[in-house]
């Protein structure tokens, strides 16, 4: 009996000291009612009362989701108020996108409904999404738009560069930079801020208008600053413009993405090879399913972006991705690009024109000239100009701009090559994702890069006529060393290959063997070699036929 | 006009029938004129008060339960039971409903404690022998309530919609479908496929969805507490119509003289039978007894109830307060969670399920159940009621008994997770031989034998029922044990969860 | 059973009876302790459930809201922002909100040239929104209105201002 008063007594104690300790925890302790202290604390007294402890959350009229990021950044809702110039309570600067309308977490990323610090900023276990690097906000853009028509690295830096000779930014802004006023009344701030220009259109006769104004004036930056351009340089102009879209650097990252063949192997938006991950959301990866046991340094999508470019066999073990030699800048850039890769699921009534276009519309989002192409799906392994690749661990990758190559190939093979690919080998078939105006492309980019023609063949398609026995005998001595024994490819191509015997023609076996292939270790058989013996013409037909041999169900 | 004055004071003694408590008369009247405490006995059994006697385990469970109830009814002001507004209708409880986030925990860890108290409860009631005539039918009401228990809290694990819910219930609904193991050995699914049927009603569809959720929702939120609260009522009752709680014959002896005074009930052994105008038949329970030993339920079983009431509250709010519920990411219906874990009361039956679903989830649970049942009606020896480990052997025998099982579901274990299983040995082996052999069936093979083996030693049935139920504790514990700690990603063995890694 | 038959004889012995008052300390200072502090932590605790239906925040939009004028808008045409139960004018004076919730039971007025008529239980408001027939009690208030930058205005739904309160468009 007195035991059990006893008990009662400190239970009691002990339930309503937890509950004092739960009330005060729910009504001062809570992290956004900590944060309104603060700001109440920065404000003037005569203001406070306009600021009372309370959640405060936007409601998003479209897809009335929420976001309580403003419970603590309190000067950011219109019912809030600002603590002015305060990086955490102040307004936010201007942009585009009301935040009253469009949210925080489009562009942002965190999660919008928590009110915890870590939860919102999503450094706590189990949340969606983190808070994206303030340096890489722009790459948020991607949650909703894609940008169409993206050329290849090469051409947008000199795009670049005359842009910056020109001196356009005397005038006009662009990104934060230019327009200033210029010491000895040189003028500045006269030009329209050209930030956003690629997305709302300019004048297309611009260039006369401002060589009228020139003419006209007498002196100030219209003397000083206009210059004359060429043709040539007005085209790169235009395209540099076309990357205005008010997101500094992205489409400039895109176009790195786009020159380093990464589509040759990932797909993006449907576009791209399977043999490795898509990467169409890959700016939004699931916290829980990447693997972080093995990236150096701190644990965030960032660090294992540029972890996994540093090395991709050690953050993916028994990833078959290449070492891509990036600098630190090209994978900071990279990394930027990966993290615009987000489309969030909007409702399609929400979509921004350009994303329609890319997903409903069959626009794409890398330009049709043969140098983006190939640079988006072929450089990866083929080399940035054909020249071939080969990395350690991995098989090597063909020289296709070869000029001893590209002599015996005809477009037709070049094009079924593309078309169908190597079954059974990386090389992917990409009759599905590129037109056949595409593939004429590369074709014409392939002969451009090793600047020779196909030399011709008059004699037909097959018309070796030799003994497969002998043939095969004469393989085992001469070729099976690189090639394989069965022909299944080692330090040398396959040949085996189903729709490569069916594809290349004895004329092109023949030459091959004959002349070799010039700038690899395939030596013409045709005339000896140091350690090597001449094949006749006879044995070389024979050895044909015993490729031929390997063709299957004919 | 006096009448109005006096309104208050009517009111009190309409209120309050039978007085302030202050005599025993009146402490009796006080219980039985209250609903809610009628069902308490207006006198109690010393042996009934002492702490070893129970350790409060039902009033616990009890409490908990009321806990859950009170904080269930608070959430459901908030919960939205769609799969498109769940996840984030907790979210919301977490983030900004007033006191929402302690609420939940609260509900949460009520509900386990009201788990282990079920548990501990019934393990008392055994090793007390306390389901003897003539309380078997009160101990067939317990196993219900453990089921229902447990069934509420496995329909309250799918609510949240997270991960954890999404993966955890499209299991235990495979489950359900895994008597399909026996029907496609005989090949008999295609005509008669109660498995399926099992799922289908489980979730009103072919996967977790929609469906599901709403059916979950109001299984956990009416159908199951109502079930409970019916069953709650029976139990109870049954305690007063079966004597009050289980205590040995001589329970005279082993009571210390009391403190203070008490008053008998009957100073000699009434002869009178009760046949409340001719309706009821048979004696009442006093008949033929000497005086009792008993004293006043109120205050002395009130207070003690109290007490066990505000400890388990206190437990429950204080765990509340620094370990939040968990809530994981949205249920994603394309990426399973891995490791996929129930809650740690299932995580026994999640080990057993690795090697055979209908052998885990229904085969030896449902013979597990069978054979508790079956206790009461077995064992008819009267040696050792209402005594801890009461019956040939005592506790010696239940340690020894715990000892064999945790041994022999050490070694199968240890056989399973270094060797692997029949399939591992012989590739091609059916499956109906896997579903009959495997480390589950196996170890209850072997309780089951070890049990035969204490009926002989001890010619007892007892003896038997105590090996049988150590075992049995001794396998829950070390499989939960394994399930909870040393599992992880694709149900391997970890030695810790830090050498998960990454996956 | 012998020490309680014995306890037994002596009460027996004693005469007491079940039927008298027990006698019981007075000052049970322990028990009473006990008792009080149990009330008061659930009491407390209750306390703390009252405080959870009523929410913490709303899940309605922002009362503030950015509204752009179209220009072709006339002086006393109404121009009533989508999902929201406002009409918003621009005349000479300025610009100006009326608030469309009906000042009887809260059905939605619909702006007319005469005026607002409310479909529910008939009552009829002048342009400014004075009541002329109908059981409405008051005048639809006129709302709280900031210029922003541009041909934007923010309104206020939940500030009335005094009727004939404009803000400089």
């Amino acid at each position: 009996m007195r035991q059990n008063k006893h008990l009662l007594l400190w239970t009691s104690l002990v339930l309503l000291g937890t509950l004092i300790w739960a009330a005060v925890d729910e009504n001062f302790l809570r992290d956004w009612r900590r944060a309104q202290r603060e700001a109440r604390g920065k404000l003037a007294a005569s203001e406070r009362a306009d600021l009372p402890s309370q959640v405060r959350q936007i409601v998003l009229a479209e897809t009335g989701a929420v976001e309580r990021c403003v419970s603590c950044h309190v000067g950011m809702a219109l019912d809030g108020k600002e603590v002015p110039g305060d990086k955490v309570f102040g307004r936010h600067p201007n942009v585009i996108h009301d935040p009253a309308r469009f949210g925080c977490t489009v562009c942002h990323g965190g999660q919008g409904t928590a009110t915890l610090l870590e939860e919102a900023h999503g450094t706590a276990p189990h949340c969606p999404e983190a808070l994206l690097p303030k340096r890489y906000a722009y790459a948020s853009c991607g949650s909703c738009h894609a940008y169409q028509d993206v050329p290849a690295r090469a051409g947008l830096e000199t795009a670049r560069a005359v842009f910056e000779r020109s001196d356009c930014l005397a005038c006009h802004r662009m990104d934060g930079r230019g327009g200033t006023m210029r010491p000895g009344g040189a003028g500045g701030l006269e030009g329209p801020a050209l930030s956003r220009v690629g997305m709302l259109g300019y004048a297309p006769d611009w260039y006369a208008g401002h060589q009228r104004k020139k003419a006209a004036a007498s002196s100030g930056p219209w003397r000083s600053s206009m210059p004359e351009l060429t043709d040539e340089e007005r085209r790169s102009l235009s395209a540099y413009l076309r990357t205005a879209v008010g997101a500094p650097g992205l489409v400039l990252a895109k176009s790195l993405f786009l020159s380093r063949g990464c589509l040759g192997c990932h797909k993006v938006g449907g576009a791209g090879g399977d043999d490795g991950p898509d990467l169409t959301a890959v700016g939004r990866k699931d916290p829980v399913l990447t693997p972080y046991a093995r990236v150096r340094g701190p644990r965030s999508l960032e660090n294992w972006f540029k972890d996994h470019f540093r090395s991709p066999g050690r953050v993916v073990q028994g990833s078959k991705m290449p070492l891509l030699s990036l600098d630190e800048r090209e994978a900071d850039e990279l990394t930027f690009f990966l993290f615009s890769l987000r489309r969030a699921d909007l409702p399609m009534s929400l979509w921004p024109k350009d994303r329609l276009c890319v997903e409903r519309l069959g626009g794409r989002e890398f330009a049709s000239d043969g140098e983006t192409l190939f640079g988006a799906f072929c450089s990866g392994c083929h080399g940035s100009a054909g020249q071939g690749r080969s990395y350690p661990g991995l098989e090597t990758f063909p020289a296709v701009a070869n000029p001893s190559f590209l002599k015996l190939a005809s477009d037709r093979f070049l094009a079924d090559t593309i078309r169908r690919g190597r079954p059974g080998r990386r090389m992917p078939s990409w009759g599905a994702a590129l037109s056949d105006a595409d593939i004429a492309e590369l074709v014409k980019t392939l002969r451009r890069f090793g600047d020779s023609p196909f030399a011709g063949d008059s004699r037909p398609a097959r018309w070796a006529r030799g003994d497969a026995r002998r043939g095969a005998s004469v393989f085992q001595a001469d070729c099976a060393g690189c090639h394989g024994p069965h022909g299944a490819g080692g330090t040398a191509p396959a040949l085996d290959n189903q729709v490569f015997l069916e594809g290349a023609t004895d004329s092109y076996l023949f030459r091959t063997v004959k002349n070799g292939r010039q700038g690899t270790v395939m030596k013409g058989f045709g005339a000896g070699s140091p350690g090597r013996r001449t094949l006749s013409d006879a044995e070389i037909e024979d050895i044909i036929s015993h490729l031929r041999s390997w063709r299957k169900g004919k | 006009m006096d009448n109005l004055v006096r309104t208050p004071m009517t009111f009190w003694s309409s209120l309050n029938r039978s007085g302030m408590p202050v005599s025993d008369r009146g402490r009796s009247g006080f219980i039985f004129s209250n609903v809610f405490l009628h069902l308490h006995p207006a006198r109690v059994h010393r042996w009934s008060l002492r702490w070893p006697t129970t350790w409060g385990l039902g009033i616990a469970a009890l409490s908990a339960f009321l806990l859950t109830l009170i904080t269930g009814v608070l959430l459901m002001f908030y919960y939205k039971p769609h799969p498109a507004a769940a996840y984030l209708s907790i979210k919301d409880i977490h983030f900004v409903v007033p006191t929402g986030r302690f609420i939940r925990n609260i509900h949460r860890w009520a509900a386990n404690i009201m788990v282990v108290g079920v548990l501990l409860h019934m393990a008392r009631v055994f090793f007390t022998a306390s389901y003897r005539r003539p309380r078997e039918f009160n101990w067939l009401v317990g196993m219900a309530l453990l089921v229902v228990t447990l069934a509420l809290s496995f329909t309250g694990y799918l609510l949240p919609w997270d991960q954890l819910a999404f993966w955890a219930v499209t299991i235990g609904a495979n489950i359900a479908q895994s008597l399909r193991e026996l029907t496609d050995a005989v090949g008999m699914t295609a005509f008669f496929d109660p498995g399926g049927l099992q799922k289908l009603l489980l979730l009103g569809s072919d996967q977790v969805g929609a469906e599901a959720l709403i059916r979950f929702y109001l299984m956990h939120v009416m159908v199951l507490p109502l079930a409970l609260a019916a069953l709650l009522a029976v139990h109870f009752w049954r305690i007063r119509k079966d004597g009050g709680l289980a205590r040995p014959a001589d329970v005279g002896s082993r009571l210390p003289p009391p403190e203070g005074r008490v008053y008998p009930v009957f100073t000699e052994a009434p002869q009178k039978t009760y046949s409340l105008a001719a309706i009821v038949r048979g004696k009442t329970p006093a008949v033929g007894n000497g005086p009792e030993n008993t004293v006043p339920a109120m205050p002395h079983l009130m207070l003690a109830e109290a007490a066990v009431f505000m400890l388990t509250f206190a437990a429950c709010l204080a765990l509340s307060l620094f370990l939040d519920a968990p809530l994981k990411e949205m249920a994603n219906p394309a990426v399973p969670e891995n490791p996929a874990k129930a809650p740690w009361y299932f995580l026994g039956l999640q080990e057993l399920v690795s090697h055979s679903a209908f052998m885990g989830g229904i085969g030896i649970p449902t013979v597990c159940l069978v054979g508790l049942a079956l206790i009461p009606f077995l064992d008819r020896e009267e040696e050792g009621t209402g005594l801890w480990f009461g019956g040939p052997g005592g506790w010696r025998l239940a340690l020894a008994s715990f000892m064999f099982g945790s041994a022999a579901v050490l070694a199968v274990e240890t056989v399973a997770i270094n060797f692997g299983w029949i399939r591992e040995w012989f590739p091609g082996t059916p499956q109906i031989v896997i579903t009959f052999v495997n480390p589950g069936t196996l170890l209850t093979a072997a309780y089951a034998l070890y049990s035969v083996w204490t009926v002989r030693r001890y010619d007892s049935t007892r003896a038997g029922a105590i090996g049988l139920f150590s075992c049995f504790i001794a396998g829950f514990l070390i499989l939960t044990v394994i399930g909870v700690h040393f599992r992880g990603p694709n149900w391997g063995f970890f030695w810790s969860p830090s050498m998960w890694g990454g996956h | 059973m012998e020490g309680g038959m014995m306890d037994a004889d002596a009460l027996d012995r004693e005469e007491d009876s079940r039927l008298a008052p027990e006698p019981m300390d007075r000052r049970d200072f322990l028990g009473l302790s006990a008792c009080a502090a149990a009330a008061s932590a659930l009491g407390f605790g209750s306390l703390g459930i009252l405080r959870l239906p009523k929410p913490g925040v709303l899940s309605s939009p922002s009362k503030k809201f950015r509204v752009t004028l179209p220009e072709s808008l006339l002086p006393g045409q109404a121009f009533v922002p989508q999902g929201r139960p406002v009409a918003v004018y621009r005349d000479d004076g300025g610009v100006f909100a009326i608030s469309l919730v009906c000042t009887h039971l809260g059905c939605v007025v619909k702006p007319t040239a005469e005026g607002f008529e409310c479909p529910c239980h008939g009552s009829r408001f002048g342009p400014g929104g004075l009541v002329k027939r109908g059981p409405a009690p008051k005048a639809l208030p006129w709302l709280s209105v900031k210029p922003v930058a541009g041909r934007s205005v923010i309104v206020d739904e939940g500030t009335a201002v005094p009727n004939g309160t404009k803000a400089a468009a």
